[in-house]
């Protein structure tokens, strides 16, 4: 059983920078059990190790990678700093536990949903990726379809944001997107707003809205 | 039953499958004998304790049948993290036996190392291959999940030389030896990727050719290639280029020294084909191409498997 701990150690030595600190003040001492001396010897030296950096390093390009992945949008519109610093919060809280890309993006949605962030535009566009998430996850039977309320223009919104702009003065526009999914067919989005009928919401549309957007994703 | 050990087909060289080099594969059909395919990626695994565990991706298998264009598919696996201490899961064994039985791998590998660790109540999924130590220990834990391995999908399996970072400190062996001795008693193949010998050797300041001297390359399956960065101070495992100057003379040394070849497959991230271009890529499978047809020629085999 002692190999058990020691490979958890070291996982934790890799994800969570604290316990490495704390493993490099303190050595041994700071190590759970139960481990033989040699393995606790090893942890401790590795701790000091700057590979194990390295390791750190790519263990967080492995985890971003998979959020820039999947909340393209949402990570472009928070911004390298912030999103950064929400990252690191959501890390903190929550260890890295499935090889699937999707589980994790849709934690880091329900974990930004309770944030106390600024941006106007925000919630909308995290709805969006959640519900595109949710339309696309692999499972059993038919997805259920989605719907997000947007109070700015989505075509405009979306379209900036997927063409690697920072929106800003996005017209009101209060509607609805409805979204569904059959089978391995794309996902479809329809545009319902008060005052005109629904209409197809997809790349081409998109391409010809005001404003050139184009690459809203579908 | 035993499965015998590295009864491959000679298939020759090989591309590991990522979606953003569907044209290459297109385009070099004479440069390319077979696929690689990371198998986890043709399935989303919903977790232990669901009633149905696995859902396949037909989208995904349908692309990877297109892009292969007939050519056999080999499955490298990046899942079963064989080494993690408290954890065999022989669901994803049998999960890879059924894609196997569908895309009719010849052989099937994974890594030498684990990513899943206990934490708290569930695992910890770290992404990176982590090192195991090279340790008597160690080789009881694997012989006889290899051995399940080798029951639950009748084809060769092969595990794959690790990249590390740090090393563990005071190993009862070394790699060679740990190596060789995992495959004589397991019954194991090796995919023996020569860029993780080169970037541990460029980190870690050792000879890669002395280790690989020191392997017994008869448990050789497959060899992998591929290019890689430097990074703070490190050179990275990335996938990121074509092949480097020093691999590929690690390469002309090896792959003729190998008996039991299957294949010689070249790694590189989908991320990375437009910004290193078609034109090296391609230039690096036709000189793939040209040792594989040198190396394996029968007289030169013969010649170099003489002992020194």
């Amino acid at each position: 059983m002692t190999a058990l701990a020691f490979q958890t150690a070291l996982a934790r030595l890799i994800v969570e920078p604290e316990f490495r600190d704390a493993v490099r003040a303190e050595g041994t001492a700071a190590l759970p059990g139960p481990l033989t001396p040699r393995e606790a010897s090893r942890l401790a030296t590795i701790a000091g190790d700057r590979g194990l950096d390295m390791n750190r390093t790519l263990h967080k390009g492995f985890r971003l990678g998979k959020l820039r992945a999947l909340l393209p949008l949402t990570c472009s519109l928070l911004a390298p700093a912030r999103l950064a610093r929400e990252v690191a919060a959501f890390w903190g809280a929550n260890p890295p536990s499935s090889f699937s890309f999707l589980p994790e993006a849709l934690e880091f949605c329900a974990f930004l949903e309770q944030r106390p962030l600024r941006s106007v535009y925000l919630a909308e566009v995290l709805a969006y990726e959640r519900a595109t998430l949710e339309l696309e996850r692999a499972r059993l039977g038919p997805a259920p379809p989605q719907s997000v309320r947007f109070r700015h223009d989505p075509v405009r919104l979306l379209g900036t944001l997927a063409a690697g702009r920072r929106p800003r003065s996005v017209p009101e526009r209060p509607c609805l997107l409805l979204g569904s999914k059959e089978g391995d067919a794309p996902t479809r989005w329809t545009l319902v707003d008060a005052v005109s009928p629904p209409r197809r919401y997809d790349r081409e549309s998109a391409a010809a809205a005001p404003g050139g957007t184009k690459g809203i994703p579908t | 039953m035993r499965v015998p050990t590295l009864a491959l087909p000679r298939l020759g060289v090989g591309l590991a499958y990522q979606a953003p080099l569907a044209p290459l594969l297109a385009a070099a059909r004479a440069e390319l004998d077979y696929v690689e395919v990371v198998p986890d990626i043709l399935w989303t695994d919903l977790g232990q304790g669901e009633d149905v565990r696995y859902v396949d991706d037909c989208a995904g298998r349908r692309a990877l049948e297109q892009a292969s264009r007939g050519r056999p598919v080999v499955a490298h696996g990046i899942g079963l993290s064989i080494g993690s201490a408290g954890l065999f899961d022989t669901a994803h064994v049998d999960q890879v036996e059924r894609w196997r039985r569908r895309l009719g791998f010849p052989w099937h590998s994974d890594h030498l190392a684990f990513h899943l660790a206990e934490h708290g109540d569930g695992l910890m999924n770290v992404g990176i291959t982590l090192p195991m130590p090279r340790d008597r220990e160690s080789i009881e834990l694997l012989v006889p999940r290899i051995r399940e391995v080798q029951q639950r999908v009748p084809v060769p399996f092969l595990l794959e030389n690790n990249v590390y970072y740090f090393d563990i400190p005071a190993c009862e062996m070394d790699e060679p030896t740990f190596l060789n001795t995992l495959c004589r008693e397991s019954g194991c193949g090796l995919v023996l990727d020569l860029h993780n010998i080169y970037t541990n050797a460029r980190n870690h300041g050792f000879d890669a050719r002395a280790l690989v001297a020191e392997l017994e390359l008869e448990h050789v399956g497959e060899i992998h290639v591929a290019g890689g960065m430097e990074l703070d101070g490190f050179y990275l495992d990335a996938h990121s280029d074509t092949i480097p100057e020093p691999v590929w003379s690690l390469l002309e040394w090896t792959l003729p020294r190998c008996p039991n070849l299957g294949g010689v497959t070249f790694e590189l991230f989908g991320s990375w084909f437009e910004s290193v271009g078609d034109a090296r890529v391609s230039a690096d499978l036709r000189r793939l191409r040209a040792l594989w047809t040198t190396a394996t020629r029968p007289a030169r085999r013969s010649a170099v498997a003489e002992p020194a």
